[in-house]
Parts: structure tokens; C-alpha cells; sequence
């Protein structure tokens, strides 16, 4: 079943004006139950808005976007959308609302009406599951961005949502807090069956993704697996892009002309290069 | 030499319970020329630190001294911060959220306005600060900063920094948070910046293969201490230490270790994707007995230009097409040093360096009036 579907979707920030500029043109998409995808594209490329359209943020110009068959527009599921598309976003300093962590994370269900125990049980499930369980007790403002973040996905965890979207939730974060997350997000997506949408600026990251959605100036330029996607080289640099590090080498080394392939990650670049030399 | 650091030691929250040692005894000296990085896991100390290069922290133990300015842990004799700061510029982590004005003409005055300088001056100053780093002048100046793209808000908030002819420009984690085509452009930036502008720079960035573009030494800072202080092709004969720190090593390292570990005989001095290409191809020739040659091949990771001009800064939303006509290579910035316009962008620069003492003294006796 399509966890999302987004029918011929148009969004506009200023839909009322005459000089009116579509952020989003006539989009569809489905996003299947339990996929890991990864969504790219420049910076003012909609990727971001199109993450907002996905929980009701936003609701569609034209079109339609409908959550496990509800529309986001009907007013009356839009609690039932939001409960089931979570979403964490770039900044690990600003999502945090409590001083102590397992308040934090407590907060999603506290507003839901759930009871006393269940929410404890939730908050030991949702910090368990991002490694961040023995910082129960502890304050979030002393802890690193990537802690800061996993702790924001325990706290949409904490709500039970079925859709995770990541909005750039590696961009602030060094090196060590990327794979972190990443880390969490991939086992969320393979123990607990959630979807999860990735937006991100590093290609790297996209390659543990069953599928890879590319957009450009409100439209989907590519969609298709990671490695398909990656052997459009000169198509993904005229739309600000570019492919992993280890696919520009191999680009590299076939004008020198030597051939390995197409490599995306570095194993498979490493074992060309053994059988090649 | 610019900069020389003796002994500095810092802690956060002193004689409380959440007292955090920050600095421990560093040593360091930064020479005039230096593109230095500097590399460290987070919470390593090294915002502290370069937060004290420009006068934001005090010392707290050891000492300082910038251009002949002392910076100490005592009260008197006042030192000249406005001095300071007009010499060591600054670009802090996400410089574009400190965007205010509602031009970009006004954001980038801030600064020399702040030195007290003539209008003419000021408005000199933000005109080859503006086209310095690569935007059109009078396309941009009365827009809002916000109207910008992120890449473009950044390179305003960083001619903020350039107007004030820093002699020295700090730089942290100045790619953070854009796509790689505005990465590319921040990097090449920062190349031109070097040559042009300010002839020492230090760039904070967590990216290894960022630094290892352009830095010609790298200090890494461990623990509140400095680890290595090494000329960057000699760095990552301690990836093993990096690794136990933390630290990320360059891709072209981790493979080059990774084929020698296979038994292949490659170079101990691989760093950059260039040193690997020509490696794996010396080994290839000599396997097939070919005669291949990689020169010529840029290896530029993202291979876009830097595009300087109204076309850019006019078309925010651009789906590339202006931008990416004519494949460019690595040296972009020098290629658009080639064309036209550039040769004034140089004698811009020139002037900078030309007046650059006139108004250091102007400052001073600015000052030395405020405070009579």
C-alpha cells in the first residue's frame, strides 16, 4: 500500500498574487509502506516544501496529497496525518522543548491523552531505539548535535508515527552525528518497518536508500535507484548536484583511459581497482 | 608572523559543577601566507580557540599576540578591540542568519561604517566587497538579503566580513548546509579570497577532503590540546590516530591504505584524488605495460564553476541552464581572473593592500578621539 500519495501537486508561497511562482509544479508520487527514500536537490530546488506538504504543514495549491488515504486537507484527519508523519528538521538546537530528555520525549504523547504508564513505556522504547536510553535523566543542552538529533527522532518516535521524514537533519551535524543518524533512521526503517523520506545534500547518504528521488525547480528530475540515478553525471551537475566521490573517480580515471565501471561506494571501487592492477 | 599563541589555557563555567576544560596549554603560530585548517572533533576546543584570535574570548592563562596587538588574562592596558577585529575577520558557522539590513548594500556597510569611515570609503569598500565574491553589484545591492539563495546569502554575510579588509580571515565550517554546487562555489571563493584579499587564512571544516583542497598545513585539536600541527601532505601518515579520534580521513587515503593493505605498492604520499589518480594509473602501466598518463585530468570533485556576474545572482532559481553551458575545470577561479572584468577585480585587491595601512592608521586616531 502507498503510505504517501501526492497527486499533481502545485504550491505556491504567494498563490494569491498576480506574479504568483510555483515552488512545486504539477508533482505526483508515491511513496510505498516500509521504503527507505532519499530525496535530493539544490537548495531552492522544493525539497523542503514538498517534506512539509507530506504532514499537512503546507497543504497543496492545486492537487492533492493523501496520508494513508487521507487527504491532508480534510481538517478533521489532519491530527491522524500529523500522528502518522513525523518529521525532524535541520537545526539540533531548536527542536527540543524540555530541560530534562525523557520530558522531551514525553511531550508527543502527552498531548495525544495518553496514560501515565504507556507513555513511559514509550519514552524507554523511543530512547532504546536511538542508542540514547542511559541519557534519560540527563539535560539535552549539554549534548552533542548528532545526540541532539537522535533525540529528536525519539521524540517523534515516542508518537508512533509510520512515516519518518528526515528534512535535512544530517546538514548540521560533523561527521561522527551524520553516520549516527543515519545509522538510527536505516535500523528504524529495517526493525520497526517505518518509511522513511531522507532529504540531504550528501549523496553518500543516499546510497543506502532503496530509492532516490531527485528534484529540480518543483518537478522530479530522477527517480530510481541510487546507483541509476548516479550514472546521469552530467545531467545531476546542471542541476547543482553531483555524484559520490567515488563515482567522480572512476569518472576521472576513464579519461586517463582506464575503465572500472560505475562504482557508488567505496568497496566497489576498491575491488575494481584490485582486479585491475 | 601574525599570530602567536603562548600557553593558552581556557575553562568553561570555572569553579562550578559543569566546569569544562576548553584549552589546555596551546602553542601555535600562525605565519602571514598560511592557509591553515584546522580539524577536531566537536567539543575539541577549537571554536574557543579561534574565538580568542579575534578577541571575542579573553584569555583566561597564556597570551596572545595578533599584529603586534597583546591579547592577556589582565585588565589593563585596554586593548584596541576594534583594532583587532578589523584586522582578523571572522565568518561564523551559518554567517547568513546574521543577515539584518533589508539590502544588501547596508549589511555589508555595516562594518566599515562601525570603523568610522567616510561615506565615499564605505561605499567603495561595499562595492569590491560585493563583487569580490562574486556577485553583481548593481544587481544586488538594493534587494534583500532574503531574496537570495543560500549560497548567495552566505557570500553577502562573508563581504560583510571582506569590507572591512581584514589581513587575516577566519572561516568556520563555511560550506556547512549548502548544496554541492554552492559548496563549490564557497571553496573557490575562498581560494580567490586568498589570493586577492586576505593572504592568511584559517578554515574550521569537519569535510577532510575540503581541506585538503587547499590547506597547506592542518592542526588538528584533540581534547583541548593540539594533536599535530603538520604540513597537510604529512598529515595522514597518523590515520590510525585520526581514526581513534574521531576524525575522518581523506577518501583518496583511505583507499590508497586500503589497496596497500592488498599487498599493492602504493605511495605513502596520496592525499588527494589527483595524487590517487596518478598513482593508480603508474600501477596500471606497469601492469599492462601501457603508457597511460593522467595529466591534464582535473579531479574536481564537483566540476562546476564559479560564476561571477548578474546571470547568477539575477536568476536565484535558475534550473542551471545559464550556469552550466560550458563544462569548466578545477581552476575556475583563475579562469574567471582571465576574463575582463577580473583585471579590475585585481587592482581592486591591489588598492586594498595599497591603503590598507592609511586606514589602519585612520582607525587609530578615530579611536584615540572617542576616547579623549
Amino acid at each position: 500500500m502507498a503510505a504517501i500519495e501526492v497527486k499533481h501537486v502545485t504550491f505556491s508561497y504567494n498563490a494569491n498574487q498576480p506574479d504568483r511562482t510555483d515552488v512545486i509544479k504539477n508533482l505526483s508520487l508515491e511513496i510505498e509502506e516500509g521504503s527507505f527514500v532519499a530525496l535530493v536537490g539544490h537548495n531552492g530546488s522544493g525539497k523542503s516544501t514538498l517534506a512539509k506538504l507530506l504532514n499537512g504543514l503546507l497543504l497543496p495549491t492545486k492537487g492533492e496529497v493523501r496520508i494513508f488515504g487521507n487527504p491532508t486537507t480534510d481538517a478533521s484527519k489532519i491530527y491522524d496525518i500529523r500522528r502518522n508523519v513525523g518529521m525532524v528538521f535541520q537545526n539540533p538546537d531548536n527542536q527540543m522543548i524540555a530541560s530534562i530528555v525523557e520530558d522531551d520525549i514525553a511531550f508527543g504523547p502527552e498531548n495525544l491523552g495518553i496514560e501515565r504508564e504507556e507513555i513511559i513505556r514509550r519514552v524507554d522504547w523511543a530512547l532504546s531505539k536511538v542508542g540514547m536510553l542511559e541519557h534519560k535523566k540527563g539535560t539535552p543542552f549539554k549534548m552533542s548535535g548528532g545526540q541532539k538529533q537522535r533525540l529528536a527522532i525519539a521524540g517523534v518516535l515516542a508518537i508512533m508515527p509510520k512515516v519518518l521524514v528526515l528534512d535535512e537533519s544530517t546538514a548540521m551535524l560533523d561527521p561522527q552525528g551524520r553516520s549516527e543518524v543515519l545509522k538510527v533512521a536505516h535500523e528504524l526503517n529495517k526493525e520497526e518497518k517505518i518509511t522513511v523520506i531522507h532529504i540531504t545534500h550528501y549523496m553518500e547518504e543516499a546510497l543506502g536508500a532503496d530509492r532516490l528521488i531527485v528534484m529540480n525547480d518543483g518537478e522530479i528530475a530522477f527517480d530510481n535507484t541510487p546507483a541509476e540515478v548516479f550514472t546521469h553525471n552530467e545531467e545531476l551537475k546542471k542541476i547543482k548536484l553531483a555524484v559520490p566521490w567515488d563515482t567522480q573517480f572512476a569518472i576521472a580515471l576513464k579519461k586517463a583511459g582506464i575503465d572500472v565501471g560505475q562504482p557508488v561506494k567505496e568497496e566497489d571501487l576498491i575491488d575494481s581497482l584490485c582486479q585491475l592492477l | 608572523m601574525s599570530v602567536i599563541i603562548k600557553n593558552l589555557s581556557f575553562t568553561y563555567s570555572k569553579n562550578t559543577p559543569y566546569e569544562k576544560k576548553a584549552l589546555d596549554n596551546i602553542n601555535l603560530e600562525i605565519n602571514e601566507g598560511d592557509f591553515l585548517g584546522i580539524i577536531g572533533h566537536t567539543g575539541s576546543g577549537k571554536s574557543t580557540f579561534i574565538q580568542h584570535i579575534n578577541g571575542l574570548i579573553k584569555p583566561q592563562e597564556g597570551e596572545i599576540e595578533i599584529f603586534d596587538i597583546k591579547l592577556t588574562s589582565a585588565k589593563r592596558p585596554k586593548v584596541d578591540l576594534k583594532a583587532l577585529r578589523s584586522q582578523v575577520g571572522m565568518v561564523f558557522q551559518y554567517p547568513e542568519y546574521q543577515l539584518f539590513a533589508d539590502t544588501v548594500e547596508k549589511d555589508v556597510a555595516f562594518g566599515p561604517k562601525n570603523l568610522g569611515l567616510s561615506a565615499d570609503e564605505i561605499k567603495e569598500r561595499v562595492k569590491q566587497a560585493i563583487e569580490m565574491v562574486g556577485l553583481d553589484y548593481e544587481a544586488v545591492k538594493d534587494r534583500a538579503p532574503f531574496e537570495l539563495s543560500g549560497g548567495q546569502k552566505r557570500r553577502v554575510a562573508i563581504a560583510g566580513i571582506i569590507a572591512m579588509r581584514p589581513k587575516m580571515l577566519i572561516l568556520d565550517e563555511p560550506t556547512a548546509g549548502l548544496d554541492p554546487y554552492g559548496k563549490e562555489q564557497i571553496l573557490n571563493l575562498i581560494v580567490h579570497l586568498k589570493k586577492h584579499c586576505s593572504p592568511t587564512i584559517v578554515v574550521i571544516s569537519h569535510d577532510i577532503d575540503e581541506i585538503t583542497r587547499f590547506a597547506s598545513r592542518i592542526v588538528v585539536f584533540n581534547d583541548a590540546k593540539i594533536m599535530y600541527d603538520e604540513p597537510m601532505k604529512a598529515l595522514f601518515k597518523h590515520s590510525n590516530m585520526l581514526k581513534e579520534m574521531g576524525l575522518d580521513i581523506p577518501r583518496a587515503v583511505k583507499i590508497a591504505n586500503a589497496l596497500r593493505y592488498k599487498g599493492f605498492d602504493i605511495s605513502d604520499d596520496v592525499v588527494t584524488a589527483e595524487d590517487l589518480l596518478k598513482e593508480v594509473v603508474r600501477l596500471y602501466n606497469k601492469k599492462h605495460n601501457t603508457a597511460k598518463s593522467a595529466d591534464g585530468i582535473s579531479f574536481d570533485l564537483y566540476d562546476f564553476s564559479l560564476k561571477w556576474g548578474a546571470e547568477d545572482i539575477l536568476t536565484p532559481n535558475a534550473t542551471g541552464e545559464a550556469q552550466t553551458s560550458e563544462p569548466s575545470h578545477s581552476s575556475d577561479i583563475n579562469a574567471a581572473c582571465q576574463d575582463g572584468d577580473t583585471a579590475k577585480k585585481q587592482n581592486a585587491c591591489t588598492d586594498v593592500k595599497d591603503d590598507e595601512t592609511n586606514h589602519t592608521e585612520k582607525d587609530k586616531t578615530n579611536d584615540s578621539r572617542k576616547q579623549k
